[in-house]
């Protein structure tokens, strides 16, 4: 059962919301432990090739992790996993210590509002104005209307768009929405912000931007999953990078130095 | 589920599809304007046949050779029963008179032969006088020279009780055909509406929005088309029947001994009601589907 947010809840970050039903309520100690754990999980859309393959992954709480890999290695798929728009074909992944690849239908919902996700094609309701998109995640938890309003209007000036809350969100600039996308993804303070190519649509001094942005909301402590194939922005911070290809981790580092070392004799070799 | 919220997104679903909605509002009230005059005509029906039923009242049309003498005798003996409350002769000019009155004919009446208003002694019976007691009352009275003919209205009645009987099951095909009208509209305009709010959809369950979450404003939506439309009609009948009040209730009442009604409120209230269920579940039916994300 999902935990709303109200008046009295303290305004911290870091605040974990159950997603399992009462009966499985966990032990007090989810905070202690990996915010995500992937154990030898495959995914299959074709019987013959595995899309993921024997993935061990582990992050961190307050990380940031970048996935990378070239396009069609599975970076999308990996993060579909953990929102649950997939299930796992076999492993398990843990998040918050608790096992979501076995989550029933009507449990997803309580898993996602944990989750905060960022898509390459905004995903905002062009005819409903900023407010409105970045509102609706806060009306999905019963939020009252005052801490609403509030909390968004918090959230828009975090994203740059403070004043803006009345405009209708297709008027705005690619950049523009791709900022009320990520207010919808953070207004409700969530564990884990998932960021699936959240600069493939932007130019690339809009998408620095966007990573500048991603890094502030990271600095305030909420640990960020960020896929991109995008090497100028792998280089332009250092963070931990997790690389895929053909759907296998064949990597996992920290700094983009060490993986371009190791993978440019290769490149080289196979050029 | 904070209640404001749903009315909230089913609102701004309203502005969102306004041209999609009105259109099947307007579908919606004639299926219930047809449903509303059905209703009422049953409804007046049934009132005419009830005051029928319960009036005790016969109707002795006289020869026209009958004698003055015969007919005072006639009278005396009717009022020593005592079953008989009033006994009243109506002379034939009397009814061509009290007709005229009644319908407003006037001049136009002028035509009719004069045997076209027979003499008749009107009897007004006890409202205790049992039914067997009037049948055979009925067939004593007919073996008096002085009658033409008894009028216990018994028959007509039955007759009467038929048409009702088929008119009731015509408004409950109706009721049901209406029902099955407001299910598809609704489906339609909800599934079409689901369509174009397609986005929003994925976004709601992205963000953790519950199927019951996703679902409650486009069954709201449905709910808020069938009572709009069902209370537009039954305004719009209320119109029709003011009107058709002022220009037939006297020749109406005239003919039946009944004025007309309008629907009664529990009928307004029911009606309401179970547009609002069929709406809900119109709209609930046609998103089980299309929720998918």
């Amino acid at each position: 059962m999902a935990n709303s947010v109200s008046d009295s809840d303290p305004p911290n970050p870091r605040r974990q919301v159950s997603f399992f039903r009462s009966k499985h309520a966990g032990d007090g100690t989810s905070v202690r432990k990996p915010i995500l754990v992937m154990e030898e999980v495959y995914k299959y859309f074709r019987r013959d090739v595995p899309t993921l393959r024997n993935i061990n992954l582990v992050i961190e709480r307050g990380e940031f992790v970048f996935v990378t890999g070239p396009s069609g290695s599975g970076k999308s798929t990996l993060l579909q996993l953990i929102y649950r728009q997939h299930p796992v074909d076999s492993g398990r992944i843990l998040f918050s210590g608790r096992d979501i690849s076995r989550l029933t239908d009507r449990s997803i919902p309580f898993l996602r509002r944990n989750l905060g996700i960022v898509f390459q094609d905004f995903k905002v309701v062009p005819h409903w104005t900023v407010f409105e998109n970045t509102a609706v995640s806060l009306e999905i938890l019963g939020t009252n209307a005052r801490l609403v309003r509030s909390r968004v209007a918090a959230t828009l000036e975090r994203v740059g768009l403070a004043g803006r809350g009345n405009e209708r969100t297709e008027n705005l600039s690619g950049g523009e929405q791709q900022r009320v996308a990520i207010a919808r993804a953070i207004v409700t303070e969530p564990a884990l912000l998932l960021a699936d190519e959240p600069t493939g649509n932007l130019d690339p001094q809009l998408a620095i931007d966007i990573l500048t942005l991603f890094e502030e909301i990271h600095a305030a402590g909420t640990t960020v999953v960020f896929a991109t194939h995008d090497h100028s922005l792998l280089q332009s911070a250092p963070h931990r990078l997790v690389v895929l290809d053909e759907g296998r981790v064949i990597e996992a580092t920290h700094g983009l130095r060490a993986w371009a070392a190791r993978s440019e004799p290769r490149t080289a070799s196979n050029g | 589920m904070d209640i404001r919220f749903v009315f909230a997104r089913a609102k701004r679903g309203f502005r969102d599809d306004l041209s999609l909605h009105v259109v099947a509002i307007a579908s919606l009230v004639v299926a219930f304007l047809c449903l509303g005059t059905a209703l009422l005509g049953v409804e007046n029906l049934t009132r005419i046949a009830d005051r029928w039923s319960h009036s005790q009242h016969l109707t002795l049309y006289l020869r026209d050779d009958a004698r003055e003498t015969e007919v005072a005798q006639l009278r005396l003996v009717l009022e020593s029963l005592g079953e008989v409350r009033k006994v009243e002769h109506i002379t034939s000019e009397a009814a061509r008179k009290l007709f005229a009155e009644q319908t407003h004919m006037g001049n136009s009446m002028s035509d009719l032969p004069t045997e076209a208003f027979p003499a008749s002694l009107e009897i007004e019976l006890r409202p205790e006088a049992a039914s067997d007691r009037v049948n055979k009352l009925t067939e004593r009275l007919r073996r008096f020279s002085a009658v033409e003919d008894v009028e216990n209205y018994r028959s007509f009645l039955g007759q009467f009780r038929g048409l009702l009987d088929t008119g009731r099951s015509a408004a409950l095909l109706l009721s049901l055909l209406v029902m099955v009208c407001v299910v598809a509209v609704i489906g339609n305009t909800i599934r079409l509406a689901v369509a174009s709010r397609r986005r929003e959809i994925e976004v709601l369950k992205l963000c953790g929005a519950t199927d019951s979450f996703v679902r409650s404003p486009f069954v709201l939506e449905g709910v808020i088309q069938a009572v709009s439309a069902a209370s537009i009609a039954v305004v719009i009948l209320l119109a029709g029947y003011l009107f058709a009040h002022q220009h037939i209730e006297t020749t109406l009442s005239a003919l039946t001994g009944v004025g007309m009604t309008f629907l009664s409120p529990w009928t307004i209230a029911v009606t309401l009601v179970a547009a609002g269920v069929v709406g809900a579940l119109g709209s609930a039916w046609s998103l089980r589907r299309y929720l998918q994300v």
